[in-house]
């Protein structure tokens, strides 16, 4: 079996009729109202798939946790009555970007620890992924997470005729079977290598320090003065959070029927920046003030969570920058932090 | 079955009445249209007023949805006649809730408003600046949107039914958009709203492809300082400088869009700058 073949464009829709037999498939798909835009949903025919897209508002991982998922109904009987709403349907991801495919593994660590999430991984473990490369814009810095294939079954980059497909993992190689594929030429195998030597040349934006440097940093400076100039311009509307493909905050609330007799659990994505955040029981906020909520955002991406997992939870994906209608641009404010904190050293 | 669990509240099942102040009746038109929804509120309650639905007509009622702002000194007398009937007042809708954009008027004397809309007929009405009802009177729970947020009312009417509080919420419209995965205005160039404006709508406008008009009036510290710079910044990345360049708009057309439904009480730009601290 080799590691790489090739699947023509029409080779392609063939396969993923086959898929959408086999079961539901999940992928970019443009929308209706906004052409040349796309969503990741439920893709009816192979024809609605838009494998090549620029960077989504929504990360994939609504796949595995949708923004609003009831997880269970109930009943105010006694004993009270409870239905698991637990989806056992196994499905297909298709066209997750590189950054998103970091992202998904990301929220895999995250949630397996103790204590570990339970809905999340059982979701994953019902999901075959299929990554696709991009072309990324003045948002994207995705240095590290460009090249990665870890998280995805097959991996798709764009060549002349099709695409350059991956085998990654036996799943992958399995899902094959539905497909007419042909061996890789070596003209095939140029088309992906100058495809992926254009993509690394199109990264123009970068955080101007390693990771570990950042994160120290952010731990020895104050930069209270910066928080509160980009806290002037910040609404608290927390789109640099709901976009975000590791962001894994969410709220809990139970929703009655009219006659309070049943309803449901439902979960819904939260945001840190959202002024009622850290509203606890007897009114305590514990962020109450704007400029606290947005160093809180960068202390958690680059400091807490890279001390905890190694590496900082962004991917890069520059979905929170696209998405602030502020324009508060993560690189933009990361690179004057750095430049403050070399500067104050200097000086 | 507990079905008829409201009636411990109020000791039978609860009348409910619906009265409107200065407004274009749009809200109790909405409450028509839920249909379905409406019914299966019916079986908790029993309406005993309801101009735009029904000719009966009750003076004793338990819980009353008011919409519409106060705009004359009758109507003072009457909203207070009404909260001492109600043991639960409601305001339905923007009108009732913030003044809504009959505000618009408050930019002008009294005097000026009279002349220019009744001329010589002027002298039976009592006209005073356009306010919220909670300007006058206590308000227990209130519902926003022009017209009112129907997921919000059925929310309010549970929360009444079920003797539980409603806070509105105080989160920007942003918030259901991105939870809807609606694709953002600003993303085609257009301005919006939502970022400073009340949620609680779903997002209807921006899941239509519409911009958000702030039709639920700004979230309690919204950050209007924000938006006047962030529309009228010098540097920007590719959307926003999109928006920028196409629109031009300066702080004083800023804060006219903003005026359109928030103007009480009325909000200076200078107010907008301050921060939440
Ligand atoms: S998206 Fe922008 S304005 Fe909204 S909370 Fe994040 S940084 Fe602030
Ligand atoms: S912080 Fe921003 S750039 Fe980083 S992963 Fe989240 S949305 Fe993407
Ligand atoms: S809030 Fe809007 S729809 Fe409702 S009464 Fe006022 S103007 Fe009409
Ligand atoms: S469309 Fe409006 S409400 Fe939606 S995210 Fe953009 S600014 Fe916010
Ligand atoms: S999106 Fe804005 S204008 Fe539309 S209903 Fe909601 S608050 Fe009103």
């Amino acid at each position: 079996m080799p590691t790489e073949v090739v699947m023509t464009s029409k080779a392609v829709d063939r396969f993923v009729t086959r898929l959408i037999e086999e079961g539901p498939v999940m992928g970019p798909r443009e929308r209706r109202k906004q052409p040349g835009f796309a969503k990741f949903d439920w893709i009816e025919s192979a024809d609605e798939l838009m494998l090549q897209y620029t960077t989504t508002t929504v990360p994939p991982k609504k796949a595995f946790f949708p923004p609003r998922q009831p997880l269970f109904e109930f009943e105010l009987t006694v004993p009270p009555k409870i239905t698991p709403l637990e989806e056992a349907t196994p499905f297909t991801l298709v066209g997750v970007h590189t950054c998103d495919l970091a992202g998904l593994n990301m929220l895999d660590d995250a949630y397996a620890k103790e204590p570990a999430e339970a809905v999340w991984p059982a979701a994953r473990a019902r999901a075959r992924i299929i990554g696709v490369d991009c072309m990324p814009d003045e948002y994207c810095f995705c240095f590290d997470t460009c090249a990665g294939r870890e998280g995805c079954d097959l991996f798709f980059t764009p060549i002349e005729h099709g695409y350059l497909v991956e085998v990654i993992t036996e799943a992958g190689e399995d899902m094959l079977r539905l497909s007419d594929v042909s061996r890789a030429r070596e003209d095939d195998l140029n088309d992906a290598r100058n495809f992926a030597a254009e993509k690394g040349q199109r990264i123009t934006a970068g955080i101007r320090s390693s990771a570990g440097d950042f994160a120290d940093i952010l731990e020895e400076g104050t930069f209270e003065d910066l928080w509160r100039e980009i806290a002037e311009r910040c609404y608290s509307c927390g789109s640099c959070n709901t976009t975000c493909p590791t962001c894994f905050c969410f709220d809990i609330n139970d929703e009655f029927d009219l006659g309070l007799t049943a309803g449901r659990r439902v979960r819904t994505w939260d945001s840190c920046q959202l002024q009622e955040f850290a509203l606890v029981a007897g009114g305590h906020n514990f962020r109450r003030i704007r400029w606290q909520r947005v160093r809180h955002r960068w202390h958690r991406k680059f400091l807490y969570l890279y001390r905890e997992f190694d590496h900082p939870y962004c991917t890069g994906c520059g979905r929170c920058s696209r998405a602030c209608t502020a324009d508060i641009n993560i690189v933009d404010v990361s690179n004057e932090i750095i430049e403050r904190a070399r500067g104050s050293e200097q000086s | 079955m507990a079905r008829e669990s409201a009636i411990p509240r109020f000791g039978h099942k609860p009348q409910v009445a619906f009265f409107d102040f200065a407004c274009c009746e749009g809200c109790q038109l909405s409450v028509l249209q839920l249909e379905e929804r409406l019914l299966e509120i019916l079986e908790h309650v029993d309406v005993v007023t309801w101009r735009e639905a029904m000719t009966e007509q009750s003076s004793e009622y338990d819980i009353a949805f008011c919409e519409g702002s106060i705009t004359t000194e009758e109507d003072v007398e009457r909203i207070k006649d009404i909260r001492a009937e109600a043991a639960v007042l409601v305001t339905l809708g923007s009108c009732a809730s913030t003044s809504c954009h009959n505000e618009l008027k408050n930019q002008w004397s009294m005097d000026e408003v009279l002349d220019v809309v009744y001329g010589d007929d002027a002298g039976q009405i009592h006209t005073i600046a356009s306010r919220p009802i909670s300007a006058v009177v206590e308000v227990d729970y209130q519902t926003f949107g022009c017209p009112v947020s129907l997921p919000e009312f059925v929310k309010v009417v549970s929360a009444i039914l079920t003797g539980q509080s409603y806070e509105p919420p105080n989160e920007p419209v942003c918030v259901e958009c991105k939870r809807n995965d609606y694709l953002c205005v600003y993303e085609k160039g257009e301005v919006c709203l939502g970022p400073v404006t009340r949620c609680g709508c779903d997002a209807i406008c921006t899941g239509w492809g519409d911009a958000c008009q702030g039709c639920r009036g700004l979230m309690d510290s919204a950050n209007i300082g924000a938006m006047l710079k962030a529309l009228t910044r010098e540097e920007a990345h590719s959307i926003m400088r999109t928006v920028i360049d196409r629109h031009q708009l300066t702080e004083g057309e800023i804060a006219a869009k903003l005026r359109i439904y928030n103007n009480w009480p009325e909000f200076t730009l200078e107010e907008a700058e301050t921060d939440d601290d």
